[in-house]
């Protein structure tokens, strides 16, 4: 039994299911959509599922007792690269605009026009932009912290994050109870093609091939379970290698759109999927050490971990690499050899190196964070 | 003490209001969707919440903004007792509960929610067997008749002919004489 969010990257164990690739290893899968990451994680941690697609940094919040009890949880395999994107309302964007065009026309986008309509805000007295995220452990948070912070704009104190389901962005930012959102595929392109609002930046923008979701797992499961655990990573391997192949794309995108899957717009499901997300070409599902190490370094950032943390033990203990190189061999697929790996300097949008090795420094080293205070 | 009830399930959610009402002591309100101003001025001491609804992640995030804010941290009802979020879990429903307020409270409040999920769980599983019941039923039926027409059976005799069918196959009465109205509808030439 394996658990899913209505997003277009959970489209790796859509395929497996129903193209047969867990059946071709003996695998009897049941795929449960769940309405929640908190209830996803729940249930792993208590047996309810055996693994699920997750947010890559739950795995790690799960495991150090970050926003709940401790359980071990790994990642044995990434299930996709980028798909994640900033979109703000028209009227924001229109103001953004107005505030600083220079800032606007740069690709990728910095956020020094928001800052600037956050500063004439605060000075004509109005109240903060509200901006949405999925989870307070999840890629969509840290880029949109990343991104704000950049250009000077400090996520806790001069906007108000708040987390909002992934189904109701959309309608939130219509409504107006939200200014903007950072949230996965496919909701940036729903608000998009509903004139709604505005994608300002996409996570290939952000991160080029950064991290998004894995598929997740206590590690008393995967321990109990080795034979299976390498049985639904192959599956799922040989999946996302479908999924990423251009020819299966109306297929791909007819599968997603179904209501027991995304049961969104296929035109809104095919956008990220052109030249955005990543499921299997470049080593997509390998599990970065380096990732996790990233992740935990902005989760100490911004005070959701202890700052005295072994950031690269920690991700060690959760991010497995060995399982993910056991599954491709047997395939006959290459693996990367290292573990982790220096992100950067083409990697993120404002030319930042990432040392792993380096992880606890780098995390104190950002002027806005909960660390310089 | 204060309870908020949130469940997508309104249905469901009186089921769970009504029964912690009977109880005792809580005052009790039930919404099927987490409206921050709603939990402002009601501030509940506990929210029970059905884990299908999507509203879980952004209490979740109320836990993590309690740092910072001045409003009562919500904890998950784990801490308290060993094996009480599992139960909860797998019944399908969590609990959020104010910082402070002692275990036992949050207990009957659970239970209660817990029971109730079980109850109206399987009055629709019984309603969902009842409806498939009578459809099978109206299968069965109809290839009866089948068989009467074009074997010239009698009732009894098309019926004895679909049972034979079905435990040779070992499979339901009713998918049995389904197979045999989509067959006969193909060799009609309904579907190609």
């Amino acid at each position: 039994m394996l658990g899913f969010i209505p997003l277009t990257d959970c489209a790796p164990l859509v395929v497996a299911k129903a193209k047969g690739f867990f059946a071709a290893e003996g695998l009897d899968v049941t795929l449960s959509r769940e309405a929640s990451w908190a209830t996803i994680r729940d249930k792993v941690a208590v047996g309810a599922l055996d693994a699920a697609h997750m947010l890559a940094p739950m795995t790690l919040a799960a495991t150090l007792g970050a926003g709940g009890e401790p359980t071990p949880m790994i990642a044995p395999l990434a299930l996709n690269r980028n798909g994640s994107g900033v979109t703000v309302s028209t009227a924001l964007a229109a103001a953004l605009r107005q505030a600083d065009p220079v800032a606007m026309a740069e690709t990728p986008v910095t956020a020094r026009a928001l800052a600037r309509v956050i500063a004439a805000r605060k000075a004509a007295g109005a109240p903060p932009l509200t901006f949405a995220v999925v989870f307070p452990y999840s890629i969509h948070n840290y880029a949109l912290r990343y991104w704000m912070s950049q250009a000077g704009v400090d996520p806790d104190r001069d906007v108000r994050i708040v987390v909002t389901p992934p189904p109701r962005m959309v309608e939130q930012l219509a409504a107006g109870v939200i200014d903007g959102f950072c949230v996965g595929a496919p909701w940036n392109a729903v608000a998009r093609a509903d004139g709604i609002g505005e994608v300002l930046l996409r996570a290939s923008d952000f991160w080029r091939d950064g991290p998004d979701k894995v598929f997740g797992m206590t590690r008393a499961w995967a321990e109990d379970h080795p034979d299976t655990l390498q049985a639904a990573l192959r599956a799922l391997i040989l999946a996302a290698a479908w999924a990423d192949a251009p020819a299966h794309r109306q297929e791909l995108v007819a599968l997603l759109a179904r209501p027991e899957h995304v049961g969104a717009d296929p035109q809104a499901i095919a956008w990220a999927l052109e030249g955005e997300i990543v499921f299997h070409a470049g080593d997509a599902g390998f599990p970065w050490r380096s990732h996790a190490a990233w992740f935990l370094s902005q989760m100490a950032r911004w005070g959701q971990i202890a700052p005295d943390l072994d950031l690269m033990a920690t991700a060690a203990q959760v991010y497995r690499p060995d399982l993910y190189r056991q599954a491709a061999e047997s395939l006959g697929l290459a693996s990367p050899v290292e573990d982790a790996r220096i992100e950067g300097p083409k990697a993120f949008f404002d030319g930042q190196v990432f040392d792993p090795a380096a992880a606890g420094a780098y995390a104190r080293s950002f002027p806005i964070g909960r660390l310089s205070a | 003490m204060r309870v908020l009830v949130i469940d997508p399930d309104p249905a469901r959610a009186a089921l769970v209001a009504e029964g912690l009402a009977g109880d005792d002591r809580p005052e009790v309100r039930q919404t099927a969707r987490y409206d921050a101003a709603e939990v402002a001025a009601f501030a509940p001491d506990v929210i029970v919440v059905a884990c299908d609804s999507a509203d879980r992640d952004t209490l979740e995030s109320l836990r993590e903004a309690g740092e910072t804010n001045p409003r009562p941290v919500v904890m998950f009802a784990d801490r308290s007792e060993p094996g009480l979020a599992e139960q909860a879990i797998r019944a399908g429903v969590a609990a959020y509960v104010v910082d402070g307020l002692a275990p036992g409270r949050v207990r009957p409040v659970l239970e209660v929610a817990m029971t109730r999920f079980a109850l109206m769980q399987q009055l629709r599983g019984d309603l969902a067997k009842a409806k498939a019941n009578l459809e099978s039923r109206k299968v069965v039926d109809r290839a009866k008749g089948l068989l009467m027409k074009e074997r010239g059976l009698d009732e009894d005799a098309a019926y004895r002919l679909l049972r034979k069918l079905a435990m040779d196959k070992g499979r339901p009465i009713g998918a049995v004489a389904a197979d045999l109205l989509a067959f006969a509808g193909v060799l009609k030439g309904d579907a190609s």
